[in-house]
C-alpha cells in the first residue's frame, strides 16, 4: 500500500520522463474521445477560455461605441449591430463561460481528486456533457450566420418570437443543447459526492469547494430542465402559432418571464456558488490556517442554493405582476443575503492569525471578497421595492451584477485557476506579473464598473445604444477602466502561456494545500492515485511542512491523528 | 411620516436638485425614495469600510515573508457566538429594509382615486399620449399638483415608462393594460426641451429602443387646461393652405423614427431622394410609379385608372393607414398602422409634406417656401 505518491518525499527528484495525464496517451483521439476528468476539465477551461476572449472583444466594442453618445462612434456599429453586440456579450458570457467556467472547468478536473477517486461517478457522461457543449457552441455561431440575433441574452417574447427566424430559433436550440451540458455535468458531480467519497471523509470533512459544486449540482439539475421547457415551448409557438407567451396568439409575455426567471435566477447561483468555494479553499489554503466556521459556510452554501429557487420574481418588479407577489418576493429575497453575508464575514475571520502569503491566487481571493461585498451590497437596493422601482432596468443593474457575474463569479475562477494551474499543468507562472495583471483587472475593474452604479442611479436604461449627452462623462471613464481590465488579462494570458514552455516545473505542493488534489504529483498520473487514500481533517494544515529538495510543500500524513484511527488503510 | 415633512418643506421651492447618486427630485414619492435610497447607501458604507478596513488589516498584519515557509498558521476555527452575532445584526437590518422598501412601494402602487386618466400606447418605436378630451400629444404633458394616472398598453412588444426625475417605472405589456401615477408638484414649463424631464424606454424593444425617450412637461393647472383644449383643436385652427408645413412636422415626429428626409435609410424608405436605389424622394418616385414593390412589381401595377389606387395621393395615404397591403421591395412589414390615430385633416397634412418635402430640413421643421411660387402668384 505504498504506491501511494503521498509518501513523498521518498522518490527522487521528478524524473524527466515521468507519465502524467498529459503524457499518458497521445494524438488527436486520445483527447476528443478521453474519458479522463482531467482531459475533459482541460478542453472545458480551453474552450471557457476561448469563449471567455470572444465575448471580451465583444464587450470592448460596446464600450468603445459608447465613447460618444451620438451613433456610430465606430464607423459600422450601427444601431442593429451594438443590439447584436450586447445580445452575443451577454449569452456569450453567461451560457459558453461563467456556467461552465468553474463546475465545468475546474471542478471536472479537481473534484475527483479531492475525494481521492480515479474519476466522476460517469465519465462517459462527462465526455458527452463536453460534446454538448461544443454542439451549443456551434449553434450559436450557426445563429449568428444565419441572421444574427439581437433580443438580449434573456429572449424576452413577444419581442424574441417577432424577430428574425433565423437567427433566433438555432441560438434557442444552442442554449437548450448547453442546458444539457449543464445538467449532465450536475448529475455526475451529485452522484460522485454521494458515492466516490474516500475512507474517512463524512459530509462535513469535505472540502468547501466540494460542498459549494454540491449545491451548484443540485441547482443544474433541479432549475436548468425548466430552461429548456421554456426555450422549446418558445420555438412550439414560433412554429406552430399556439398561443403560449405572444398575445397575438393569445398567449401571456409575463408568464414566458416566470419561466425565464425560475431558471435563470437560481443559474446566478450556478455562477456563484462554486465561486464561494474555491475563495474558502484559496483564503484557507494561502493562509495556510483552518477555515473559520466550516459549517456556517457549508450551511449557508446549501441555504443560498435552496433560497435561490424561490426569488425569481424580483425580477419582475415593474413587470405588472401583481403587488402582493412583488411583496413576497423582496422578503425572500433578502433571505438571500444572509447566507452570503455570513460567509464573507467568515472568509475575513480566517485571515485573522493567519499567515498570508500574498501569491496571485490569494489576490483574486482578496479581490472578489471587495468585488463581491460592493456586489452584494448593492443588492439591498435592488431587493428593495421603493428603490427597485426607479433602479430596475438601468445601469445600476447592469453595474450590480457585472459586480457578482464577472467580478466575483469570473474573478474567483481566475484565482482558481491560478490556484491550480501548477497542478493542471505542472508549470509555476512568473508571481510577479501575476500580481502586477491581477492589480490591473481589479482597479480596470472598479474604474468600469463603479461608474456604471452613478450612471444608473441617476437615470441611465441599460441596453441603449444612443444616451444623453449628460451621461457621456461616466461613460468615457467607464470605457478607459475596460481597457485597463482588458491590459490585465491580456498579461494574464501572456505569462500563463509563456509558463507553459518556461514556467518553473511545479512541485506536488506549491502553495502548502491540505486537500488530496496536492498529495498527488503535479501534473498528476492518469488515475490520480493508486489505491483511494484516507482521509482527515482537510483543513488541519498542522502536517504541513516544506521541504528544500522539493521546493514545495509536503502532508505529512504520519503526523495525522486522525488517519491513525483503527482500520486505517494507506499510509505508512 | 418624515417624507411628507420634506415634500412640505420643499413645497414651495423648486424640486430638490441632483445630487451625485440621483437626478432631481420632482414628484410626491421621490423624496421617501431617496431617503431609502440614501439610508441603504449608508449601511452599504459602514459594511463595506468594516469588510474593507479589516480586510486590509489582516492581510498586513498577518502577512508573511517570502521566506518564511512556515506549514501553518494557529487560529480559532469557529466561534459560534460571534457567528449567530454576525448573522443577527444583517437580519436585522434587512427586515428594517424590506419593510421601508415595502412601504414605499405602497406608496406607488396605491393609486389616488381623484386621478387625471391618460393613455399611453407604446410602440416600436414611438409614445402615444391621449388626453381625455381626446387631445393627443408625443410628449407627455400634465397638470402640476393633481395626482396622475397613466393607462398603458402596448401595440408590438414589451416596453417600459420610466421617469427618473420621478421615480417611477412601469411595463407596458402587450395584452394587458398596465397602471402607473405619480404626482409632480413643480411645474416645469413646455417652452424648451431641457426643462422638461426626460422620459425613457427601459425595456430592450429593437432597434430604436434607445431613441424612444420624450420629455415630460408639467404645466400650472390653468396652462395645462388651455394646453390639452388647444392641443384637442390644433390642427382645426390651422388654415388648410397651411396645413402641410404647419401640421405636418408635429405630425411628422410620428415617422421620423424610421423615415428620414435627407436620404438616410432607416427601417423605412427615406422620405427624401434614394439615390442609392436610383430614385427620386417620396413624391417623385411616387408620381412617377417608379417605387419598386415586393415581389417584382412597381406602383404601375397598382395605381392608375382601374388600378388598385386611382392616384398616387390615394396610395400614399393609404400606405399610413395600411402600410402592410404593399411593401416596397428592400423593406420588412414593420410599420405599425395609423388608422383610427390620424384623422382625414392630418393625413392630408402628411401627404401635403410628402407633396413638397423639398421644403422641409432634415429634422422636419420646415425651411419656408423655398422653391414655391413667387408671392403673388
Amino acid at each position: 500500500m505504498t504506491t501511494l505518491d503521498l509518501t513523498r518525499p521518498a522518490p527522487p527528484p521528478p524524473a524527466p520522463a515521468e507519465d502524467n495525464y498529459l503524457t499518458h496517451t497521445r494524438g488527436f483521439l486520445s483527447w476528443a474521445f478521453t474519458l479522463d476528468h482531467k482531459r475533459i476539465g482541460v478542453m472545458y477551461m480551453v474552450s471557457v477560455l476561448v469563449s471567455f476572449f470572444v465575448g471580451g472583444i465583444f464587450a470592448l466594442l460596446l464600450r468603445t461605441e459608447l465613447l460618444t453618445p451620438g451613433p456610430e462612434t465606430i464607423p459600422g456599429i450601427t444601431a442593429d449591430r451594438y443590439n447584436v453586440l450586447f445580445t452575443l456579450h451577454g449569452a456569450i458570457m453567461v451560457f459558453l463561460v461563467i456556467i461552465p467556467s468553474v463546475p465545468a472547468a475546474l471542478g471536472n478536473f479537481v473534484l475527483p481528486i479531492m475525494l481521492g477517486a480515479k474519476d466522476v461517478a460517469f465519465p462517459r457522461l462527462n465526455l458527452a456533457s463536453y460534446w454538448l457543449w461544443l454542439a451549443g457552441a456551434a449553434f450559436t455561431v450557426l445563429s449568428l450566420i444565419m441572421g444574427a440575433f439581437d433580443t438580449g441574452w434573456t429572449f424576452y417574447v413577444p419581442y424574441s418570437t417577432k424577430t428574425t427566424f433565423e437567427g433566433v430559433i438555432p441560438v434557442l436550440i444552442g442554449v437548450f443543447i448547453l442546458g444539457f451540458s449543464s445538467i449532465f455535468t450536475g448529475m455526475n458531480f451529485v452522484v460522485t459526492i454521494h458515492k466516490l467519497r474516500p475512507p474517512g471523509m463524512t459530509w462535513f470533512r469535505m472540502p468547501l469547494f466540494l460542498w459549494a459544486l454540491y449545491a451548484t449540482a443540485i441547482i443544474q439539475v433541479l432549475a436548468t430542465p425548466v430552461l429548456a421547457i421554456t426555450l422549446l415551448l418558445i420555438i412550439i409557438e414560433r412554429v406552430t402559432h399556439i398561443g403560449i407567451f405572444d398575445p397575438a396568439w393569445g398567449g401571456d409575455p409575463v408568464l414566458y418571464q416566470h419561466f425565464f426567471w425560475f431558471y435563470s435566477h437560481p443559474a446566478v447561483y450556478i455562477m456563484i456558488l462554486p465561486a464561494m468555494g474555491i475563495v474558502s479553499e484559496l483564503i484557507s489554503v494561502h493562509s495556510h490556517r483552518h477555515i473559520f466556521g466550516y459549517r456556517f459556510i457549508a450551511f449557508s452554501s446549501v441555504a443560498i442554493a435552496i433560497f435561490g429557487f424561490l426569488v425569481w420574481g424580483h425580477h419582475m418588479f415593474t413587470s405588472g405582476q401583481s403587488p402582493l407577489m412583488n411583496t413576497i418576493f423582496s422578503a425572500i429575497t433578502f433571505s438571500v443575503s444572509i447566507p452570503s453575508a455570513i460567509k464573507v464575514f467568515n472568509w475575513l475571520a480566517t485571515l485573522y492569525k493567519g499567515s498570508i502569503s500574498l501569491n496571485t491566487p490569494m489576490l483574486y481571493g482578496l479581490s472578489f471578497i471587495i468585488l463581491f461585498s460592493i456586489g452584494g451590497l448593492t443588492g439591498l437596493h435592488l431587493g428593495a421595492l421603493a428603490t427597485d422601482i426607479h433602479l430596475h432596468d438601468t445601469y445600476f443593474v447592469v453595474a450590480h451584477f457585472h459586480y457578482v457575474m464577472m467580478g466575483s463569479a469570473l474573478i474567483a475562477m481566475i484565482g482558481g485557476l491560478h490556484h491550480w494551474w501548477p497542478k493542471m499543468t505542472g508549470r509555476m507562472y512568473d508571481e510577479r506579473w501575476g500580481r502586477i495583471a491581477c492589480l490591473l483587472v481589479f482597479v480596470g475593474f472598479n474604474v468600469t464598473f463603479f461608474t456604471q452604479f452613478l450612471l444608473g442611479s441617476q437615470g441611465m436604461p441599460r441596453r441603449y445604444y444612443l444616451y444623453q449627452p449628460e451621461f457621456q462623462v461616466y461613460h468615457v471613464i467607464s470605457t478607459l477602466g475596460s481597457y485597463v481590465m482588458a491590459l490585465g488579462f491580456a498579461i494574464t494570458a501572456a505569462y500563463l502561456l509563456h509558463s507553459l514552455r518556461a514556467g518553473r516545473k511545479a512541485p506536488a505542493n506549491p502553495w502548502g494545500g491540505r486537500s488530496l488534489e496536492w498529495q498527488c504529483a503535479s501534473p498528476p498520473p492518469h488515475d490520480n492515485f493508486a489505491t483511494t487514500p484516507r482521509v482527515g481533517d482537510c483543513y488541519d494544515f498542522s502536517v504541513i511542512q516544506w521541504d528544500e529538495r522539493e521546493q514545495g510543500y509536503i502532508v505529512r500524513r504520519d503526523l495525522d491523528p486522525s488517519l491513525r484511527a483503527p482500520g486505517a488503510a494507506g499510509g505508512h | 411620516m418624515f417624507p411628507a415633512i420634506l415634500t412640505s418643506l420643499l413645497a414651495s421651492a423648486g424640486p430638490r436638485p441632483a445630487t451625485v447618486w440621483m437626478p432631481p427630485q420632482a414628484s410626491t414619492v421621490a423624496a421617501e425614495v431617496d431617503f431609502l435610497f440614501n439610508f441603504i447607501n449608508w449601511i452599504c458604507y459602514v459594511f463595506f469600510v468594516l469588510i474593507a478596513v479589516l480586510l486590509v488589516y489582516f492581510v498586513w498584519k498577518y502577512r508573511r515573508s517570502p521566506e518564511n515557509h512556515a506549514g501553518s498558521a494557529q487560529g480559532p476555527t469557529h466561534n459560534t457566538a460571534l457567528e449567530l452575532t454576525w448573522t443577527g445584526i444583517p437580519l436585522a437590518l434587512v427586515i428594517a429594509i424590506f419593510y421601508l422598501g415595502f412601504r414605499g412601494y405602497v406608496d406607488l402602487a396605491v393609486i389616488p382615486r381623484n386621478a387625471y386618466e391618460v393613455e399611453v400606447t407604446a410602440k416600436q418605436w414611438s409614445w402615444s399620449f391621449k388626453y381625455p378630451n381626446g387631445a393627443t400629444s408625443n410628449d407627455l404633458y400634465v397638470p402640476k399638483g393633481t395626482p396622475v394616472k397613466l393607462v398603458m398598453r402596448s401595440d408590438d412588444v414589451i416596453h417600459s415608462l420610466f421617469i427618473p426625475d420621478f421615480r417611477v417605472k412601469k411595463d407596458v405589456v402587450p395584452g394587458r393594460y398596465t397602471y402607473l401615477w405619480f404626482e409632480a408638484p413643480y411645474a416645469t414649463g413646455d417652452a424648451r426641451p431641457e426643462h422638461g424631464h426626460h422620459l425613457f424606454c427601459t425595456e430592450y424593444c429593437g432597434t430604436e429602443h434607445s431613441n424612444m425617450n420624450r420629455r415630460v412637461y408639467v404645466l400650472e393647472q390653468a396652462q395645462f387646461d388651455e394646453w390639452v383644449d388647444k392641443q384637442a383643436r390644433w390642427i382645426d385652427e390651422i388654415d388648410p393652405d397651411e396645413l402641410y408645413f404647419k401640421a405636418g412636422p408635429r405630425l411628422f415626429v410620428l415617422c421620423s423614427q424610421c423615415h428620414s428626409i435627407d436620404g438616410r435609410d432607416g427601417n423605412g424608405p427615406s422620405w427624401g431622394p434614394r439615390a442609392a436605389a436610383g430614385l427620386g424622394n417620396i413624391w417623385e418616385r411616387t408620381r412617377d410609379l417608379k417605387t419598386p414593390l415586393v415581389g417584382g412589381r412597381t406602383l404601375a401595377d397598382i395605381i392608375g385608372p382601374g388600378k388598385e389606387y386611382g392616384t398616387p395621393e390615394d396610395y400614399l395615404r393609404d400606405s399610413i393607414v395600411n402600410p402592410a397591403r404593399h411593401l416596397v421591395a428592400g423593406y420588412g412589414n414593420a410599420m405599425p398602422t395609423f388608422r383610427g390615430q390620424l384623422n382625414d385633416k392630418k393625413l392630408d397634412a402628411l401627404v401635403g409634406m410628402m407633396k413638397r418635402i423639398d421644403e422641409f430640413n432634415p429634422d422636419g421643421s420646415w425651411k419656408g417656401a423655398a422653391r414655391a411660387a413667387p408671392a403673388g402668384e
